[in-house]
C-alpha cells in the first residue's frame, strides 16, 4: 500500500464516529436506493401479473378491426387453426379462446350491462385465475348443464342474485341480428379482486355464447400466455408475426393495456426522481463530512504543501479518502440491501385490495433482486461519492500554506 | 560564495488605503551557506512574514527572493511546490508533523514526493533519526513521543531531503529550557559538521547566543545586523 492510500486509511479512522456517519449515508442511501429497485420491480411484476395473469392473459389475438370498432361480427372464422399454431409455439404456455358481447343479466330484482363471455373452462384455466377465484358454487363444467353461468360477487349483490337463482342473458345475434335471450342459473360466483371484473363480467361456456351470438364456430378472442411474462413486451420476437395475418393480430398486453405501460413507465420515472433526491441528500451529506475533516486539518494541509505536496497531490489524498470511505460504505450498504431485499421477499408487502389505476395489486408483493442492484447501483453511489468530494478535495488543495500557518511560521 | 538565499527591496503589503499595513518594507539581505542565522524582532516586526517570503509560502508585494539563484517569486505554483520541496527545509514551531504517520513515515513523505527510491529512503530516515537521537522510535506515532522527540522528529524530516537551507520559526517555542537547549546544540552541531544553513525566527535568547548572524526587524524593517564570531 502506497503512502497516499496509507495517509488516506488512517485520516478515515483519526476521527472514527465522523467516518461511520458519513459512511452511513452513503451505505443507507445504497439500501435505499436497492430496496426501492427491488420493490418497485415487485410491484411491477405484481400488477402485470394482476392485469394479464388474472383475466387477459399476456397477450390476446384478435380480428384486426375487433377492438378498434368493438364490432361483434368481427370474429376469428378458423380458430382451431390459431389455436393448433398456438400449441406449437414454444413460448406459449396457456392459450383459450373466447366469444365476447355485451349484453344484459337479469334477475328477479334487478338487471344490468354486462360483458357476457363465452370460454372453455379447461382451456380457460390455463390463462385465467377465474377458477381459483371461485368464492361460492362451482367453477363451470363442460359436462354440467348448459345453464352454468358465473358472476362477480359484486354482480351478484347488484342483481340480489344467489347460486341457483334463475339469470336471464340477452346478447345480440350476429346473424338474426335480433336479441337472443336465454335462462341460465347461478352456478358460481368469484371475486378477481378488481372492482371492474367482478361487477361487469359474467362467464358462460363457449358453445352456448357461440349459439346464442350467431358465431357458428369462430370467436371474437383467442387469449394466451407465454411462459415468461416479461417476453409479452419483446417486440422483436417472431412469435406476433407468425400469429398475426391480414385478418388478424396478436398483441402482447403492452398494447392491449397502454394505460397500464404508461403508468409503469411513471413508476420508472418516479424511481428516477426518488433515486436524484436519495442522491443529492446523500452527496451533502459526504461534502458536509469531508469538510468538516478537512477544516480540522487546514493546519495540516498548510504544513504539507509547504513541505512541498503538490496541490494536485492533496486533491489526490482527499479523493482517495472519499474513495475508499466509499468503497467500504458501499460494502456495508450491499449486505444491507440483500438483507432487507431479502428478508422483505420472504416475508411480502401487502398492498390489500388497493387498486392503482383500475389494476388490483392481487397478490403480496415481494421485493426482487436484480443484477443491476449490485452492479450499476453501486457504481452510481461510487460516483456520487466521487464527484461530492470534488468540492471538498478543491477547497483543500486551494489552501494557501502562509494563512493555513499564519499561527506558526 | 554566492548566497543561499537573497531579498531584494521585498516589501509586503496587506490591506489597502487608510487600513494599508507594511508587514515588509524594502527588506534586503542575503544569506550565506553554512549561516546559522536568527531573524529578532518584537511581535509584529515582520519575523515570520519574511521567513513566509524566504520559503516561498507567499508572494512579496514588491521585490524579489532568490533561492539558489532563482527568483521564486516568478515560479508557478507547481513549480514553487517542487523547489520548497527539494531546496527548503520547515521546522514549526508547534512541530506540526502529520499525526497519522509514523516518526518514520513523516520523514520520508518528503523523499517519497521527490521520487526517492524506497531503500535509499528507509536508509536515510533511519541513519538521520538516528542523529537526532531518535533511534528505535522510528514506529512511533507524535502522540507517542514527548514535544522535544516531536520536534527532532521536526527537525530529521526537514533535514532529510538534504535541501539548501532550513526556515525554523521558533522551533523551541513550545519546549522547556533544557529540551529547548538539547534540540539547539543538536541543529548547532548538523550546522557545524553537515554545513547546514539555518534561519530562524525568534525570541528565544538560547537562540541569539548560538546564532552566528542577527539580523533584527524593526515595523517591518531592518533595524540592525550583527555577526559573530565562531560560538
Amino acid at each position: 500500500m502506497g503512502l497516499t492510500q496509507r495517509l488516506a486509511l488512517r485520516n478515515l479512522a483519526r476521527n472514527r464516529r465522523r467516518t461511520l456517519l458519513t459512511a452511513m449515508i452513503i451505505s443507507l442511501s445504497l439500501t435505499a436506493l436497492m430496496f426501492t429497485d427491488a420493490l418497485i420491480q415487485g410491484m411491477t411484476d405484481t400488477m402485470v401479473r394482476s392485469a394479464t395473469r388474472l383475466y387477459s392473459g399476456d397477450a390476446q389475438i384478435h380480428h384486426r378491426d375487433f377492438l378498434a370498432r368493438q364490432d361483434e361480427s368481427r370474429v376469428i372464422d378458423d380458430p382451431d387453426t390459431v389455436l393448433d399454431q398456438l400449441a406449437r409455439e414454444p413460448e406459449v404456455a396457456g392459450f383459450a379462446a373466447r366469444a365476447l358481447a355485451f349484453g344484459m343479466v337479469s334477475s328477479a330484482a334487478s338487471n344490468r350491462a354486462v360483458q357476457v363471455v363465452g370460454i372453455d373452462p379447461v382451456a380457460e384455466a390455463s390463462v385465467s385465475k377465474i377458477a381459483d377465484a371461485m368464492i361460492a358454487g362451482d367453477y363451470l363444467s363442460a359436462a354440467g348443464p348448459v345453464t352454468q353461468i358465473l358472476m362477480g360477487d359484486r354482480l351478484a349483490e347488484l342483481l340480489e342474485a344467489q347460486l341457483g337463482d334463475r339469470i336471464v342473458v340477452s346478447v345480440n345475434n350476429q346473424v338474426t341480428e335480433a336479441a337472443e335471450q336465454q335462462l341460465f342459473r347461478v352456478s358460481g360466483i368469484f371475486h378477481l379482486n378488481a372492482r371492474a371484473m367482478d361487477e361487469n363480467l359474467v362467464f358462460i361456456r363457449l358453445p352456448e355464447a357461440q349459439a346464442m351470438m350467431g358465431l357458428d364456430n369462430a370467436v371474437h378472442e383467442i387469449a394466451f400466455n407465454l411462459s415468461t411474462a416479461s417476453l409479452a413486451t419483446n417486440t422483436g420476437l417472431g412469435l406476433w408475426q407468425r400469429l398475426s395475418n391480414e385478418r388478424q393480430v396478436a398483441q402482447g398486453w403492452t398494447e392491449l393495456m397502454p394505460q397500464l405501460s404508461t403508468m409503469l413507465q411513471l413508476t420508472n420515472s418516479s424511481t428516477l426522481i426518488a433515486g436524484v433526491v436519495l442522491f443529492i441528500l446523500a452527496g451533502l451529506g459526504v461534502i458536509n463530512g469531508l469538510f468538516m475533516s478537512i477544516y480540522e486539518r487546514t493546519y495540516e494541509f498548510g504544513v504539507l504543501l509547504a513541505i512541498g505536496t503538490r496541490r494536485r497531490q492533496l486533491f489526490r489524498l482527499i479523493m482517495t479518502e472519499g474513495f475508499i470511505l466509499a468503497v467500504g460504505a458501499i460494502g456495508i450498504g450491499l449486505v444491507l440491501g440483500v438483507l432487507l431485499i431479502s428478508w422483505s421477499a420472504s416475508v411480502g408487502i401487502d398492498y390489500g385490495s388497493m387498486e392503482i389505476s383500475g389494476v388490483a395489486l392481487a397478490e403480496i408483493i415481494r421485493p426482487q433482486h436484480r443484477i443491476m442492484q449490485y452492479s450499476v447501483l453501486p457504481l452510481w453511489v461510487l460516483a456520487m461519492t466521487l464527484v461530492a468530494c470534488i468540492y471538498p478535495a478543491i477547497h483543500a488543495a486551494r489552501i494557501v500554506p502562509a494563512k493555513a500557518l499564519h499561527k506558526s511560521l | 560564495m554566492s548566497p543561499v538565499i537573497e531579498t531584494l527591496d521585498v516589501s509586503k503589503h496587506y490591506g489597502e488605503g487608510d487600513t494599508l499595513v507594511k508587514a515588509l518594507d524594502r527588506v534586503s539581505l542575503s544569506i550565506e551557506s553554512g549561516e546559522f542565522t536568527a531573524i529578532v524582532g518584537p511581535s509584529g516586526s515582520g519575523k515570520s512574514t519574511l521567513l513566509q517570503l524566504m520559503g516561498g509560502l507567499d508572494n512579496p508585494t514588491l521585490g524579489q527572493v532568490h533561492l539558489a539563484n532563482k527568483d521564486i517569486t516568478q515560479m508557478s505554483g507547481r513549480e514553487l511546490s517542487d523547489f520548497r520541496r527539494d531546496h527548503i527545509g520547515f521546522i514549526f514551531q508547534a512541530y506540526n508533523l502529520i499525526p497519522v504517520l509514523t516518526a518514520a513515515e513523516n520523514c520520508e513523505y518528503i523523499m517519497l514526493l521527490q521520487g526517492v527510491a524506497e531503500t535509499e529512503r528507509r536508509k536515510r530516515v533511519y541513519a538521520m533519526l538516528n542523529r537526532v537521537g531518535l533511534a528505535g522510535r522510528e514506529g512511533r506515532f507524535p502522540n507517542q513521543l514527548s514535544g522535544g522527540q516531536q520536534q527532532r522528529v521536526a527537525v530529521a524530516r526537514a533535514m532529510v531531503s538534504r535541501p539548501n537551507i532550513i526556515l525554523a520559526d521558533e522551533p523551541t517555542a513550545n519546549l522547556d529550557s533544557q529540551t529547548g537547549s538539547d534540540l539547539l546544540d543538536m541543529m548547532h552541531d548538523l550546522n557545524r559538521n553537515e554545513g547546514m544553513t539555518f534561519v530562524f525566527s525568534t525570541h528565544d535568547p538560547m537562540i541569539m547566543e548560538r546564532a552566528s548572524r542577527l539580523i533584527r526587524l524593526k515595523d517591518g524593517c531592518i533595524d540592525s545586523e550583527s555577526e559573530r564570531g565562531e560560538s
